[in-house]
């Protein structure tokens, strides 16, 4: 696999200090039911809902216990990732760290090592397209913990899932970390749309490895969304558009507050002919540092890509910024690939002219973020659509975490 | 009759300069007058100080509406307590849709709204309601933009800003049905049912679709004249504006 993009800019996490092993007096989760009210709410926050309603699949990892609801739909698996791999020996040898190098950092080693590991396994088989949303929750709910995940999404030729994954913690969790490795494997003509929403406390550390293989006429569809910054989210994406024609669109919104260290990217290697790529990268900076990046390696004949990193800086105070590196990277002739980015602060002209309207100015302002945010991405899916309605309000309110 | 708006001893200054100087207006309820002057005289900076833009800094004077003093309140509270502006050269807003702002004016309106669409449709608004608020519209698409939002807010008293700037011949004559309506100069001559409003031109052109009770001139931001209309206009189009500045009632001041 090709070196990534270096990322650097969130201080190194010292494992020692947080609890990797399970304590076995706390109750295991069995049941939805089980979950406290406030923690049921946190969740659907981050767009997972626990009484399963209009989704085909639910995963809720509460610190270390899993718990699957099991699925109806025929032709679609869902288990936690230490079962599969019991269960199947093939998931292991053709799967496990071929998107991502179990070796690529200290986290991926601590990932990888991990005797009984967290996280989830969804199967989708050849032509099923999975009629709601699956949706998985990693969950923090006490603090001194690490959670080491694992994930892996197989799609099957020609078939279809939506994921909805939500990663959040427990109101008053202090210091934690949540460190993940995500694998997708997305089949010929198959169609795979991730959805990642974050909301964290301050003190939640996070590293995050993915990797996304899709292979001819493949369509990936990711969209992150940060609501509540932790102390610092370190995540780089990557995807390798092997097949002719596979096609990868990528959404990122932040919302980053004071004290927070937000860099992500999103590596994207256009290896298939025809294949195409289209990221952009939206972020409100009310404080802390945010870095966009992302690196195109255009690699074939008629593969296109674009980037584009638009940023927006709400008093952040002194230390706050946003910084947006696009890069490219043509290795052949007929690679057509393209780059933008801005970053600038609310017209003070435009909030006045809403008021001039009746609106408030946090209406105002909530209104245009709301629109630099939605700009140019067409059919948002309603979980979107109501994060961006929340940083939206979140950043016109001035709100911190 | 009583006034709506009552302006006392105005001073404004824009970025350290003086712009207005002692300027007294007054609009009573139900009536539409027209602010005449040449560019540069403080027509446009009236109307951003009456409607609370901050940068528009007020160094004396008063502002009354309905009797009650809002020279310190913000946009907002002018625009809520029934002040509404078409500006001349309004802001592109990029991601924000005409249809989001007025689903925000109905959301808000203290009287029954009209029908939309069925209004859209007359004024020939609907190709811009689902467009970004100004992004790529002519001048006369601006105008009309800006005056459809008036038209389903109703506010009680509307300032336009040289509403036929930029507007060709086809165009002008809607504009000039929407003024009508905005001021409900269609359905009534009871003066206490129409709207008061306050109309700046420089040419004066726009006062032949619409009537204005009063006009007032102003020059270095000073209003020295008030008076008919017509008569003012057709001063103003015989002599020009420098006529003004020389005219003995002027000098007298």
């Amino acid at each position: 696999m090709e070196n990534s993009t270096d990322l650097r800019q969130a201080a190194d996490i010292d494992l020692n200090q947080f609890t990797t092993v399970p304590d076995t007096h706390r109750g295991v989760l069995v049941s939805p039911d089980q979950l406290e009210p406030g923690d049921a709410e946190v969740m659907a926050g981050v767009g997972v809902h626990v009484e399963n309603e209009d989704r085909s699949g639910t995963y809720i990892l509460q610190d270390f216990n899993p718990l699957c609801v099991p699925v109806q739909t025929k032709g679609l698996e869902l288990l936690p990732i230490a079962v599969a791999l019991k269960k199947y020996d093939w998931l292991r040898k053709k799967y496990c760290f071929k998107a991502v190098n179990a070796d690529l950092d200290k986290y991926t080693l601590q990932c990888a090592s991990a005797a009984d590991p967290q996280g989830y396994f969804v199967h989708v088989k050849k032509g099923v397209k999975v009629p709601f949303p699956v949706q998985a929750c990693l969950y923090i709910a006490q603090s001194g913990i690490a959670q080491t995940i694992h994930n892996i999404v197989i799609l099957e030729e020609d078939s279809e899932l939506q994921l909805i994954t939500g990663c959040a913690s427990r109101t008053g969790v202090g210091s934690a970390a949540h460190l993940g490795i995500s694998e997708h494997f997305i089949g010929p003509k198959a169609r795979f749309t991730n959805t990642m929403i974050h909301s964290w406390n301050p003190d939640v550390e996070v590293r995050s490895r993915s990797g996304t293989i899709v292979d001819a006429g493949g369509t990936f569809i990711s969209n992150y969304i940060s609501l509540r910054p932790s102390k610092s989210i370190q995540t780089n994406p990557r995807t390798w558009l092997n097949g002719e024609g596979a096609s990868l669109k990528y959404l990122t919104i932040i919302l980053g507050f004071g004290g927070s260290t937000i860099d992500t990217g999103g590596d994207v290697y256009l290896n298939g002919k025809n294949s195409s790529a289209e990221l952009a990268h939206r972020a409100v900076c009310t404080g802390g540092r945010i870095y966009q990046r992302g690196l195109l390696t255009g690699n074939t004949p008629g593969c296109r890509a674009h980037i584009d990193c638009a940023g927006m800086v709400l008093d952040a105070g002194e230390d706050g910024f946003i910084e947006a590196v696009p890069g490219l990277k043509a290795l052949h002739p007929d690679a057509r690939m393209s780059h933008e980015a801005s970053i600038g602060r609310i017209a003070p002209e435009q909030v006045a002219y809403l008021q001039s309207r009746g609106m408030s100015e946090r209406e105002a302002i909530s209104l245009l973020i709301r629109g630099f945010l939605d700009l140019d991405i067409e059919g948002l899916s309603p979980e979107l659509d109501a994060r961006i309605a929340e940083i939206a309000d979140l950043a016109g309110h001035g709100e911190g975490i | 009759m009583t006034n709506l708006l009552e302006i006392k001893a105005l001073c404004v200054n824009v970025d350290g300069q003086d712009i207005l100087h002692d300027l007294d207006l007054t609009i009573p309820n139900g009536e539409v007058h027209t602010l005449l002057g040449p560019n540069g005289s403080g027509k446009t900076t009236l109307m951003m100080t009456i409607i609370g833009y901050p940068e528009y800094r007020v160094t004396n004077g008063q502002i009354l509406f309905d009797g009650k003093d809002i020279t310190t309140l913000d946009i907002t509270e002018r625009a809520r307590l029934g002040i509404g502006i078409s500006q001349q050269r309004p802001p592109t807003i990029s991601g924000v849709k005409l249809k989001q702002v007025l689903d925000f004016i109905i959301a808000n309106a203290r009287q029954p709204v009209p029908d939309i669409n069925e209004l859209a449709r007359a004024y020939k608004i609907e190709p811009f309601l689902d467009r970004d608020i100004n992004a790529g519209l002519s001048g006369g698409e601006i105008k009309s933009s800006e005056l459809f939002q008036l038209l389903i807010a109703r506010p009680r008293f509307v300032m336009m800003d040289e509403p036929d700037s930029g507007v060709d011949l086809e165009a002008i004559n809607i504009v000039g049905q929407m003024m009508n309506e905005i001021f409900a100069r269609h359905h009534t001559i009871r003066t206490k049912e129409r709207r008061t409003g306050l109309i700046i031109t420089h040419t004066g052109n726009i006062l032949d679709y619409i009537h204005a009770d009063k006009a007032h001139l102003i020059l270095d931001g000073y209003i020295g004249y008030t008076g008919n209309p017509h008569i003012l206009l057709d001063q103003i189009r015989e002599h020009g504006y420098g006529e003004c500045a020389r005219c003995e009632l002027w000098r007298c001041r």
